[in-house]
């Protein structure tokens, strides 16, 4: 009895052993055939996504291999994994999280003459390691009945004394919020972003909580008069199977911040080709086809979100809300001020 | 006395010794891979943390948790006492409706109540048909969040009370009535201090939930240790830091832990073997019998009735939307996992409670503690604690037949199911280990002596001994870790294997969308595969 533990104490410090010779020559890879697969690791999960992906199977003969969770797990993931990541695209659901994933060196730069047409410049990486593919700009929710759109002008605007218990927004953890934050930091400064937050904080008819829609519902409830909200889930509430849900959309007017000036703050959902990707080619063919006129289409209509190709319209409700100036804003700025917009935030006392 | 210690070591140490260091080394790697990051410090926002979001997350979590532990102690205690000392028509049914809310996912109560009480929600509607107008009432608080996460971890408390008040109490309850004291006297003075160790663990279970929620107290807005930790991880994008606050957390409930061991003591509860007789139940007046329904019935209709009905009309709203071939798929993948993952954690909860008992260092005997460990931490730290161990394991395969065979093998562990195996045992190891060890507790220990004393090894002994004896438990245990990990979230959305799925994640991606109306569908699932389980458990203690 005792020797078969020996052997196997043995077997087991014999392979440890090994391993360590073995270490240095794992880099080269193997040289097979082109595997006909894409493994897209995506914050996305939406029906118009899934749409897409079968198109784009049925299309190519590549195959989609899907992993869901949030940006910010999936990143993790990749770290984690290192060189042996199976992961092909990275998609999320704001610009933060891509500089994030591009800062710890997870995405690489992409040629690819298809997608710097498709894709207006504002709207990718400076060194083209990843690329927006639909936008949505965090605007100003007011109520019909008690506010008239002239007395709204910007961002800025809501730190006023007018605006005192009248303004609904959720908690700071969100990360539209995070990215407002840091466009406002990027436009003047750390000190009167500050500010505004702590003013905003006090104009607060309640403790941030809930979610977009539910600020938007605490409008039309009369909690208070205004929303900053996100005007993907205008669209979703409006077209909600609870006709409660549809009567607050129709509740409340919507206004497009800083016309004037620099623009409506926006975000984007965008993807990049990971680092170590074991299919790189069928990556870029993934986020071309994505970035393209049909696909761009089927974004536009299904999921209430403005489309970056140019060629191609927002959907019917979009353009009856009106066209507006976007930010122009690197996007890249807002994923380097992240960090610090949730620090001003807390400092602020903006749940 | 070195001498003697290694002498000792020599004398006691056999197979079982190395197959507890095994199994504790297997259950303690990942929770000691994220304590080691311990001592790579806390990030740079450890003092902005210190300076503008400690307090107000301690105060928040304290106040969590005396809330709820005030609550879930009246919620379960009182209608365990009813159900096991009265007699009323529907008792049987009440009996096991206490303990469905259990099926429900926290979090997805959460949602329910808020959409309940919100603009244009069913309170408002029936408010208004009613002729009171459109009332509003503003659940989303601290208060509300209490009352949330009490009315959905209550059944731990009743379970564990519950069993105590059938089988433990009959006789000496009898014995206080023929001397002549009251009703009253007789539970608060005999009744309630036997119950206490049994009712602090539930509390303890209920203790940890609360700790562990997110998903509840981030939408309700209330900032505790464990919003914390999320949002400085990945907010702030500091994971030492994230993992500092974890520590602290752990520490919290390793006092908690300890108190109850404390309380517990060296007391010895072996005797209510079943040897209690049966409990002779009361039969009462209309008018008290109405005041028991409204307690018994409060619990329910709140943890579960209320919340399925708001469950059932979204699913109605939404039915065509999401019901699908892929959610069949999914629904059974879930049930799949589910299953797999109970009987691995029941397994491995057997063998860290006997390995440790059958070696005979004295050294390991109490290792088997190491076991809870896992029920402390948040479900997103566990799967950090499984990876990095693991991935480096998988690199080293990958490396090992490069060189050998030549062969490029991928992930054999990571992305797979196995990774998720091993990480739900881990997480889910105290929710089998406790009532199997309760079990084992109670049983009469002469039993297996007398069956090792006529020659069969320890083995043999408890397979055709012990085992017979603990079916229950170990049935119980296995139901417990199955519901639970039909509900778990954080670590399946992480270590989920690619082109898997499971009820959760389906519902969470729904409510993250903020489509909380189509996350409705796949909670009643999972609501649904929880309600047989837990049906089944209560028959078994009964039995």
């Amino acid at each position: 009895m005792k020797n078969t533990y020996l052997v196997l104490l043995c077997a087991i410090v014999f392979s440890a052993c090994k391993n360590d010779t073995s270490n240095q020559s794992q880099t080269e890879n193997e040289t097979g055939e082109i595997a006909k697969e894409v493994t897209v690791y995506t914050h996305r999960h939406y029906p118009s996504d899934q749409e897409l992906f079968a198109k784009f199977e049925k299309e190519t003969g590549i195959k989609v291999n899907v992993v869901n969770a949030k940006a910010d797990e999936l990143i993790q993931k990749m770290t984690q994994e290192g060189e042996q990541s199976p992961a092909d695209v990275l998609i999320t659901v704001d610009a933060g999280r891509l500089v994030r994933a591009k800062d710890k060196n997870l995405l690489q730069s992409i040629d690819s003459e298809l997608l710097n047409k498709r894709v207006p410049s504002n709207l990718r990486d400076e060194d083209n390691q990843w690329f927006a593919l639909t936008k949505r700009a965090r605007v100003i929710a007011y109520a019909l009945d008690r506010v008239t759109p002239v007395q709204l002008s910007t961002y800025e605007n809501l730190a006023a004394d007018t605006w005192k218990s009248k303004i609904l927004v959720r908690s700071s953890g969100n990360i539209y919020n995070q990215s407002l934050m840091a466009s406002i930091i990027a436009h003047n400064g750390e000190e009167v972003a500050k500010t505004w937050a702590e003013k905003v904080v006090l104009n607060m008819t309640r403790l941030p909580k809930g979610n977009d829609r539910d600020q938007i519902k605490a409008v039309v409830a009369g909690e208070g008069d205004l929303a900053i909200v996100n005007t993907y889930y205008i669209g979703k509430l409006l077209n909600s199977s609870d006709a409660a849900e549809v009567k607050a959309g129709e509740g409340i007017g919507i206004f497009f911040p800083n016309q004037e000036g620099r623009g409506t703050h926006i975000n984007i959902s965008g993807a990049g080709v990971a680092k170590y990707a074991p299919n790189k080619e069928n990556a870029i063919k993934f986020i071309e086809f994505l970035a393209s006129k049909e696909s761009q289409e089927v974004f536009a209509k299904a999921n209430y979100e403005y489309p970056v190709n140019a060629e191609v319209e927002p959907s019917e409700l979009l353009q009856s809300w009106g066209t507006f100036k976007e930010d122009q804003l690197s996007l890249s700025e807002l994923g380097r001020n992240n960090k610090k917009a949730v620090i001003l935030f807390d400092e602020a006392g903006w749940k | 006395m070195k001498y003697r210690f290694l002498t000792y070591i020599k004398r006691d140490f056999n197979i079982w010794s190395i197959l507890t260091l095994a199994i504790i080394g297997f259950i303690s790697v990942p929770i000691f891979t994220v304590l080691l990051q311990l001592f790579e410090g806390p990030g740079e926002t450890w003092t902005h943390i210190v300076e503008n979001l400690l307090a107000d997350y301690t105060l928040n979590s304290v106040i969590l948790i005396l809330g709820c532990s005030f609550l879930t102690l009246i919620f379960g205690v009182s209608s365990a006492w009813i159900v096991s000392r009265y007699n009323f028509v529907f008792r049987k049914q009440i009996e096991w409706l206490l303990i469905v809310p259990l099926a429900i996912p926290s979090y997805i109560t959460a949602y329910t109540y808020a959409g309940f009480f919100d603009y244009g929600g069913t309170f408002q509607y029936v408010t208004k048909s009613i002729g009171f107008g459109a009332l509003r009432f503003d659940i989303m608080t601290l208060s509300g969040l209490i009352f949330i996460l009490s009315i959905s971890t209550y059944p731990y408390v009743y379970l564990s009370s519950r069993a105590v008040f059938l089988y433990q109490s009959a006789r000496l309850i009898e014995a206080s009535k023929v001397l002549g004291a009251s009703e009253r006297k007789t539970f608060f003075k005999i009744v309630l201090p036997i119950a206490r160790p049994a009712i602090v663990g539930g509390l303890i279970l209920v203790i940890m939930e609360v700790l562990n929620d997110y998903g509840a107290a981030q939408y309700y807005g209330v900032n505790t240790f464990t919003t914390g930790i999320f949002r400085a991880w990945f907010s702030l994008e500091e994971p030492s830091t994230a993992i500092y606050l974890s520590a602290i957390l752990l520490i919290v409930v390793f006092i908690c832990i300890g108190l109850e061991r404390l309380q517990r003591g060296s007391k010895n509860f072996a005797f209510s073997l079943k040897n209690g007789g049966d409990l002779h139940r009361l039969t009462i007046s209309n008018k008290k019998r109405f005041i028991l329904y409204l307690i018994v019935g409060f619990p329910i209709v709140f943890g579960f009735i209320l919340p399925c009905l708001q469950l059932v009309y979204w699913s109605y709203l939404t039915f065509y939307s999401v019901a699908s071939k892929d959610f069949f798929i999914t629904a059974l993948q879930s049930l799949g996992i589910a299953f797999l993952a109970a009987l691995l954690t029941t397994l491995l909860a057997l063998l860290s409670l006997y390995f440790p008992n059958w070696n005979r260092l004295s050294v390991l005997k109490k290792s088997s503690r190491v076991a809870v460990l896992g029920y402390a931490m948040p479900g997103a730290i566990i799967a950090i604690g499984v990876m990095i161990p693991l991935l480096s394991v998988d690199k080293w395969l990958i490396s090992v037949f490069k060189i050998h065979l030549n062969l490029d093998i991928g992930f054999v562990i990571n992305g797979t199911i196995l990774l998720l195996l091993y990480a739900y045992s881990i997480r889910f190891l105290a929710v089998a280990f406790n009532p199997i060890e309760a079990g084992q507790l109670k049983l009469n220990k002469s039993l297996t002596e007398v069956s090792q004393l006529l020659g069969k090894g320890k083995l043999k002994s408890f397979l055709n001994v012990e085992l017979p004896l603990l079916k229950f438990s170990i049935t119980g245990a296995f139901i417990l870790v199955f519901v639970d990990i039909m509900k778990e979230l954080p670590l399946t959305l992480i270590l989920k294997p690619y082109n898997l799925n499971t009820l959760a994640v389906k519902a969470y991606e729904y409510a993250s969308d903020e489509l909380i109306m189509e996350a409705a569908l796949p909670s009643l699932c999972i609501i649904a595969t929880g309600i047989i389980p837990v049906i089944l458990l209560n028959r078994l203690i009964l039995k």
